[in-house]
C-alpha cells in the first residue's frame, strides 16, 4: 500500500482487535426513540449495539433503513452503554438494496435512555472518515458494500482533486476501483457484484469530467478480482483511489 | 440589476405599494382571467380576491404592455399563451374554481381547453364536459412524454397500462403503443412567480442527495437548481418556454431569442404572495412577519437555507402575542418548524443519508426560505402518486379519475428504495424523465407561496384544499395531529 497515511488506520483498526471484538453481521436495523434524535442500534446474538445517531449528510455515519437489512462491520468499544447499546467504534453500516418487510422495529423513548450529542470516538485515534486524503492529488474513497453512492464529503473529494489536477497542469488522473469483500463473524463471506465497481469507477469519471476534466485524461482502472476477506479490514476493500499524476 | 431593484424598491416605498395590504383596496376585475392577446397593460401591482382574503402581484419592474408580449400573445396555433394557464388572479398558476367558470363562461370553447392537453384524451368529442374532466375537476392539463426516455433510451424499468380512465394511454394514436410511443400523466401548472427562489441551484455543482453533478444550463454551463416543473426535465426557464410552446400551445416553429428574452424576463420579475387574510387581516403590515407579502419576497434572497437564526417563511414572534387567528397563524408556523414526527419511506429523503425513519419536522425537507421548497432538488416520492400511499382510491373504485401504471424494474438495477422492484403508480413522475426505478412517484416540491389562490394542491390535484393537503401528510406520517394544530397549520399556509 503506497498510501502511508492509510496504514496507521488499517492498523489501528487491527490493534484494537486486541482489546476488543470486531464484529461483522447482517441483520435488521432497530430504530431507537429518545426525548432529543433517535438513535440506531442492532442485535446480533442477543446483544444490542449501538451504531449511531440520526444526523444530517454532513455526518460520516449514514444511518440505516428500515425495511433493509444492515451489514454492520464494526469494532466492539469499552465503555458505558450508548443509548441503550454497546457501541461499535469504528463502525461501517452498509443497506443492502431489497426490501425486507420484517425489518420496521421503532423502539420508544425510555426516560433513561438518551441521546448522545455526539456519538462518541474510538478509543484511540480520529473518528474515522470514509474519504481519506493522501495529499492534494491522492485521495481513496471507500464505499457501502455493493453500493455506488457517494457521500458529499466523496463527492467534495473528487472536486478537489479535479481542482488540483487542473491547477497543476499534471496530465492524469488515475482512477483505481477496487471490488470488496467481507467476511461475517459467523463464518460466511459476502463478495460484492462486479457491476457495482464497474458503476463506482463511472460514477467518478463522469463528475470528473463534468467538472472540466477532460475525458481522455481520466485512466480507469478496474480490480475486480476476489480478495480474501479477513472479517477486520473488509470496510477499506471497497473503494475508488484517484491519484493525479 | 441590483441597481433597478433599489430604484423599484424605493418607487414601491414612495407610492405606497410597500403597504399593498390595505382592505379598502379593490381588486382589479378586468384582469380576474387574462385573455390571451387582450393586449391590457399589467399594473405594477395587482391585488385579487380569493377565499382566503386577497393576492397581491407585484411586477418589480414595473407595468408590463402585454400588447406583442410573447407572454401573453398567443403564439401558437390553439390561441392559448403562456398567461392561459399562468394567470396573475390564481397566482400565476392556475385555480380549478377559475377553469369552471371558463368553462361555463365560453361552453367549453376557451383555448384552455384545447384537446391536445386540456381534455383527457384528444381522441374523445371534445364539447363534451365529461371529456374535459381531470381539468374541470381537478385542474389537471395531460402531459404527453415520450417513452422510452430521451435521456434514457434503456430505462430500468418496463411500463404496462394497467387502468385508463381517461383511455388516452391505450389510445392507438396518442397512447403508449401508438406510433409515437408516449405515457401520459396528468399534472398541475407551477405558478410563474418568485422563480429566483425556484430556480437558485443549491451550493456547490452536486446534487447532494444523488452524490452526482447538477445538470447545467446549456448556455451558461453553471449547475441549476433542478426545481423546476413536477419532474425537473427542464433545466431553465428557455427550455421550458420553448417546449411549452411546442407542447401547450401546439407552436410548430422555434421561439425567436427576442421572444424568449422577454418571456424570461418577465417570468423573473413577478411576485406572488397574500396580502391580506380573512382572519389575519393585514399580513403586511410594520412590525408585522417579515416573510410575507410580494414585496418581501423581492427584497429577500434566494438559495437560504432554513435556519434558526433565518427560519424558512422568517419570524411570526409579533403574531404569538396579537390576536386570536394571528396566534394561530403563529402556532402553525412553530409546528411547521419543529414538530417532529417519524418521515418514512420518501425516496430521495430517507434514502440519502438521513435514514428511514428520520424524526424530522416539515421544515427540514421545506427547508428553501421564502419559498417553501427544498433547497437541494426537490423530487421526492412522498407517496402520493404511488400505490399504496397514492391519493387515489386504495380499493377498486369506478369513480378512479387517473391511469394506473404498473412499473417493473429490471433485476440488475436498483430498486425503488421503499417499493421494490413491483410499483403501481398513477404518475411515476422524475423516472419517466431518468427512466430509474429509484426515482418512480418522485415529484419536485412545489413552493408554498400564494396557495390561498391556486387551489387544488399536489400535482395531480387531490387536495381540493388545505384541510386535505394536511390531512394527507397527518395520514402518510401518523403525525397524530391534533384539530387544532391542523387549523393553526392551515390558517399558516393560507396566509402565505
Amino acid at each position: 500500500m503506497r498510501n502511508m497515511r492509510g496504514l496507521p488506520l488499517v492498523v489501528l483498526f487491527g490493534a484494537v482487535q486486541v482489546y476488543a471484538q470486531n464484529l461483522s453481521f447482517v441483520t435488521c436495523p432497530i430504530v431507537r426513540d429518545t426525548k432529543t434524535i433517535p438513535c440506531w442500534l442492532a442485535e446480533y446474538k442477543g446483544e444490542t449495539y449501538y451504531l449511531g445517531n440520526q444526523g444530517g449528510v454532513a455526518q460520516d455515519f449514514y444511518p440505516p433503513q428500515l425495511n433493509h437489512e444492515v451489514l454492520v462491520e464494526g469494532i466492539v468499544a469499552q465503555g458505558a452503554r450508548v443509548c441503550g447499546g454497546i457501541p461499535l467504534r469504528p463502525v461501517k453500516t452498509s443497506v443492502f438494496l431489497e426490501i425486507n418487510r420484517a425489518c420496521n422495529t421503532i423502539l420508544p423513548a425510555e426516560d433513561e435512555i438518551e441521546a448522545p450529542q455526539s456519538p462518541p470516538r474510538p478509543q484511540t485515534g480520529d473518528a474515522v472518515s470514509w474519504v481519506r486524503s493522501d495529499g492534494p492529488g491522492d485521495n481513496t474513497l471507500y464505499f457501502d458494500f455493493d453500493n455506488d453512492f457517494l457521500s458529499i464529503h466523496a463527492a467534495t473529494a473528487i472536486q478537489r482533486i479535479a481542482q488540483y489536477f487542473q491547477q497543476s497542469k499534471a496530465s492524469e488522473i488515475q482512477v483505481a476501483a477496487s471490488r470488496g469483500s467481507s467476511r461475517l463473524s459467523n463464518g460466511s463471506v459476502l463478495i460484492e457484484d462486479p457491476k457495482t465497481v464497474t458503476a463506482r469507477a463511472a460514477k467518478v469519471r463522469d463528475i470528473l469530467t463534468g467538472l472540466g476534466v477532460s475525458p481522455t485524461a481520466v485512466k480507469v482502472k478496474l480490480n475486480v478480482d476476489v480478495r480474501e476477506p479477513d472479517g477486520l479490514n473488509d470496510p477499506w476493500s471497497r473503494k475508488v483511489t484517484l491519484s493525479v499524476k | 440589476m441590483k441597481k433597478i431593484r433599489l430604484i423599484v424598491s424605493s418607487l414601491l416605498c414612495l407610492t405606497g405599494l410597500g403597504v399593498l395590504v390595505t382592505p379598502a383596496q379593490v381588486s382589479q376585475p378586468q384582469f380576474k382571467w387574462f385573455q390571451a392577446g387582450a393586449g391590457l397593460v399589467l399594473p405594477g401591482e395587482l391585488t385579487f380576491d380569493n377565499a382566503s382574503g386577497r393576492l397581491g402581484i407585484l411586477n418589480a419592474d414595473g407595468p408590463v404592455n402585454t400588447k406583442g408580449h410573447p407572454f401573453f400573445e398567443p403564439l401558437g396555433v390553439n390561441g392559448r399563451a403562456c398567461v392561459t394557464c399562468h394567470q396573475p388572479a390564481n397566482a400565476m398558476s392556475l385555480a380549478v374554481g377559475t377553469i369552471r367558470e371558463r368553462w361555463q363562461a365560453t361552453k367549453g370553447k376557451d383555448p384552455l381547453f384545447a384537446a391536445i392537453d386540456g381534455s383527457d384524451n384528444p381522441s374523445l368529442p371534445q364539447d363534451r364536459e365529461a371529456s374535459h374532466s381531470l381539468l374541470l375537476n381537478r385542474g389537471l392539463f395531460r402531459v404527453g412524454l415520450s417513452w422510452p426516455p430521451a435521456q434514457n433510451p434503456n430505462p430500468e424499468f418496463t411500463v404496462e397500462v394497467v387502468r385508463d380512465p381517461t383511455g388516452v394511454n391505450r389510445d392507438p394514436v396518442w397512447g403508449l403503443k401508438s406510433a409515437k410511443p408516449t405515457v401520459s400523466v396528468f399534472r398541475r401548472p407551477r405558478p410563474v412567480a418568485n422563480l429566483k427562489y425556484v430556480l437558485a441551484p443549491d451550493n456547490g455543482p452536486f446534487n447532494v442527495k444523488l452524490g452526482v453533478l447538477l445538470d447545467k444550463d446549456p448556455v451558461t454551463g453553471k449547475p441549476v437548481s433542478m426545481n423546476m416543473m413536477a419532474d425537473a426535465r427542464a433545466a431553465t426557464l428557455a427550455i421550458q418556454a420553448e417546449s411549452a410552446y411546442r407542447d401547450h400551445q401546439e407552436g410548430k416553429a422555434q421561439l425567436r431569442e427576442d421572444q424568449l428574452n422577454r418571456i424570461i424576463a418577465f417570468e423573473s420579475q413577478v411576485y406572488a404572495a397574500q396580502i391580506f387574510d380573512n382572519g389575519a387581516k393585514s399580513l403586511t403590515g410594520a412590525g408585522g412577519p417579515g416573510g410575507l407579502g410580494p414585496l418581501n419576497l423581492l427584497r429577500e434572497t434566494a438559495g437560504v437555507l432554513n435556519t434558526p437564526a433565518k427560519p424558512v417563511f422568517l419570524t411570526f414572534d409579533a403574531w404569538k402575542t396579537s390576536d386570536e387567528f394571528r396566534q394561530s397563524v403563529a402556532r402553525g408556523n412553530e409546528i411547521f418548524l419543529n414538530r417532529t414526527f417519524w418521515v418514512k419511506d420518501v425516496a430521495h429523503i430517507n434514502s440519502i443519508g438521513l435514514g428511514n425513519p428520520a424524526k424530522r419536522s416539515c421544515a427540514v425537507c421545506h427547508n428553501a426560505v421564502m419559498s417553501g421548497m427544498d433547497r437541494a432538488p426537490g423530487w421526492v416520492d412522498l407517496g402520493t402518486t404511488n400505490y399504496p400511499t397514492w391519493t387515489e382510491p386504495k380499493t377498486w373504485n369506478e369513480a378512479g379519475e387517473l391511469p394506473v401504471f404498473k412499473l417493473t424494474c429490471r433485476a440488475d438495477v436498483r430498486p425503488h428504495p421503499y417499493l421494490g422492484r413491483v410499483i403501481y403508480s398513477s404518475d411515476p413522475g422524475r423516472a419517466l424523465i431518468t427512466g430509474k426505478c429509484a426515482d418512480i412517484g418522485a415529484i419536485t416540491m412545489g413552493q408554498f407561496r400564494g396557495l390561498a389562490a391556486r387551489a387544488p394542491y399536489f400535482s395531480n390535484g387531490s387536495a381540493k384544499n388545505m384541510r386535505e393537503l394536511v390531512d394527507y401528510y397527518d395520514r402518510r406520517f401518523d403525525m397524530g395531529l391534533t384539530t387544532q394544530e391542523k387549523e393553526d397549520l392551515i390558517h399558516f399556509l393560507e396566509v402565505l
